[in-house]
């Protein structure tokens, strides 16, 4: 299994530039701050979830649909008992902690479905070109996406070194939780052994191909922001303002819970 | 702290960035599923890697560790706390060798291992002091934007960190660090001596690490938990005195202990490594 999120589609969202989508991420973890209520952030989850659609990514809630439940359970849980409210639910609950609970249950799962459409729509050299456009050190991006293209070839080694020494009767199944982690040990040691051996020829051949030989470097990806990109930040511009205004307003929080 | 972008010209450095978020973030992402704050924080056996990358790696490691934490939260958890995540893991891989060299004096053997009882003793409190303080970095953050109470998280990443570190560092170390140094890969050897800070008043520097870290989980804990209303630290939060539980309180009650994290870490040095080392290979020449 492809232990990334990437799909391969041909939507405008696809199409669009990973700066646009830099910016609408960020611009997606503003968006939930604005509203506490567990109603409007209800309706914030639901417009990122029609921007997942029109990016054919929602496919890839089925990989974190546990993570979000679970989320959710959980933090509403947690203000259940370190918040405070006004009115009586059972024991020592209030439906204002629940309530609140249920908010930032929302807020955080928003994120990461925010965070789940990015990753979905946008390739890691697309991530790192991005990151280089918008300032970020060459050298820096060069490692973020060398290390994403890494992680899975490291995976799959220590997966067949724990296969063949299964097959040779080594027990991992056994023992309590601390037993078996350190089983695992003598497993992942030829494996991160082995990679970091790699740096000197790994180094060696990025310098002979001319690594940071040069300040400016010409990059085979071109990205361009183009009307659509423009386009679509003004509309968030203008859903982000109308969100705020509706605030302002008096619409979206929640009275009588207390930290 | 200086050595953290100095690093970036040596491209064994990055390298070393690389390949240690990789190894990193490949052993974080098979236990996301054994999750203890769901979306925030899991069952992580891979957290011995900062510890024993940044004694090894140096800032490479530090970079590596928060690096290879944002990769394990680019498969399925990459939110908003990612941003601290990133900060609090950068922490974790950056005190190891930052406080390493506080412990040894000029001219003692300073190499990074735990081969006798002072080492394995300093690792020990390198490891609960470094958990403690990405603890508060992720925790502080998550409270302040109203995600996940102080006083659970901060709890649950120090206990996390540290036992990783306790039960698996000593041996991942042991097994490292010769072949480390026989690959020419430690960071004191990778580095040059003007490209490291040199320590200033670095006992004071050390104390002060430690008061920002321990003073920081203390006093979100007993903010978070809500026990100041029982005493002394009611006073200073709110105008009637009575202090706000969380939030705003522990937003702004912890930010001089954040302060004095950052202080310490430009008075800790690192360049009486990178001598020691220089020292070491010209006796063995």
């Amino acid at each position: 299994m492809d232990p990334f999120l990437y799909l391969d589609r041909d939507t405008f969202v696809h199409r669009l530039d990973p700066r646009t989508k830099m910016f609408l991420l960020l611009g997606a973890f503003g968006l939930v701050f604005v509203f506490v209520s567990p109603l409007y952030q209800l309706g914030v989850l639901a417009v990122v979830l029609g921007f997942g659609y029109l990016a054919q990514s929602l496919v890839n809630l089925k990989r974190i649909w546990f993570i979000l439940v679970m989320i959710g359970v959980m933090t509403v849980i947690l203000w259940s008992i370190f918040g405070s409210g006004e009115t009586p639910l059972f024991l020592f609950v209030e439906l204002e902690s629940v309530l609140y609970g249920l908010g930032i249950a929302l807020r955080i799962d928003t994120t990461i479905v925010a965070g789940m459409i990015f990753l979905s729509t946008t390739r890691n050299e697309e991530i790192a070109t991005g990151l280089v456009k918008l300032g970020i050190p060459y050298r820096f991006a060069f490692a973020v996406s060398t290390a994403l293209r890494l992680v899975p070839t490291i995976a799959s080694t220590g997966s067949t070194i724990g296969q063949a020494q299964r097959s040779r009767g080594l027990d991992l199944e056994s023992g309590n939780f601390i037993q078996r982690v350190r089983k695992f040990i003598p497993l992942l040691v030829p494996v991160f052994v082995s990679t970091i051996r790699s740096t000197n020829v790994f180094s060696m051949a990025l310098e002979s191909k001319g690594f940071g030989a040069s300040e400016k470097r010409t990059y085979f990806l071109q990205l361009a922001i183009r009307r659509r990109d423009v386009l679509v930040l003004l509309g968030f511009a203008v859903l982000l303002a109308g969100c705020i205004a509706l605030r302002m307003a008096g619409y979206g929080g929640l009275e009588g819970f207390t930290r | 702290m200086k050595e953290a972008f100095t690093m970036w010209r040596h491209t064994q450095m990055v390298v070393l960035v690389a390949l240690s978020a990789a190894i990193y973030a490949a052993i974080l992402i098979p236990f996301k599923g054994f999750t203890i704050i769901p979306g925030f924080t899991e069952v992580r056996p891979a957290n011995v890697f900062p510890f024993v990358f940044g004694l090894l790696f140096g800032p490479a490691g530090a970079w590596g560790a928060a690096i290879g934490n944002l990769i394990g939260d680019f498969f399925g958890t990459l939110g908003l706390g990612s941003i601290f995540g990133f900060v609090g893991n950068f922490f974790l891989g950056f005190l190891p060798y930052k406080m390493w060299g506080a412990f040894f004096r000029r001219g003692e053997n300073m190499e990074p291992t735990v081969n006798t009882g002072k080492k394995f003793a300093v690792f020990v409190s390198i490891v609960v002091l470094a958990s403690t303080v990405c603890a508060v970095w992720i925790a502080w953050f998550n409270d302040l934007i109203g995600f996940v109470p102080f006083a659970a998280l901060a709890s649950i990443i120090t206990v996390n960190n540290a036992i990783a570190g306790l039960v698996l560092g000593p041996i991942l170390l042991l097994l490292l660090y010769p072949r480390i140094k026989r690959w020419g890969l430690l960071w004191t050897e990778i580095m040059r001596p003007n490209e490291v800070p040199q320590a200033r008043l670095q006992t004071v520097g050390a104390i002060l690490m430690w008061v920002g870290g321990l003073g920081a989980l203390a006093v979100g804990l007993i903010i978070g938990l809500g026990l100041y209303q029982q005493g002394f630290a009611a006073a200073g939060f709110s105008p009637e005195g009575a202090g706000q539980v969380g939030g705003f309180a522990i937003g702004v009650g912890l930010i001089p202990f954040l302060i004095l994290i950052i202080v310490a870490s430009f008075m800790l040095g690192g360049r009486e490594q990178v001598l020691a080392a220089e020292e070491e290979s010209d006796r063995v020449r």
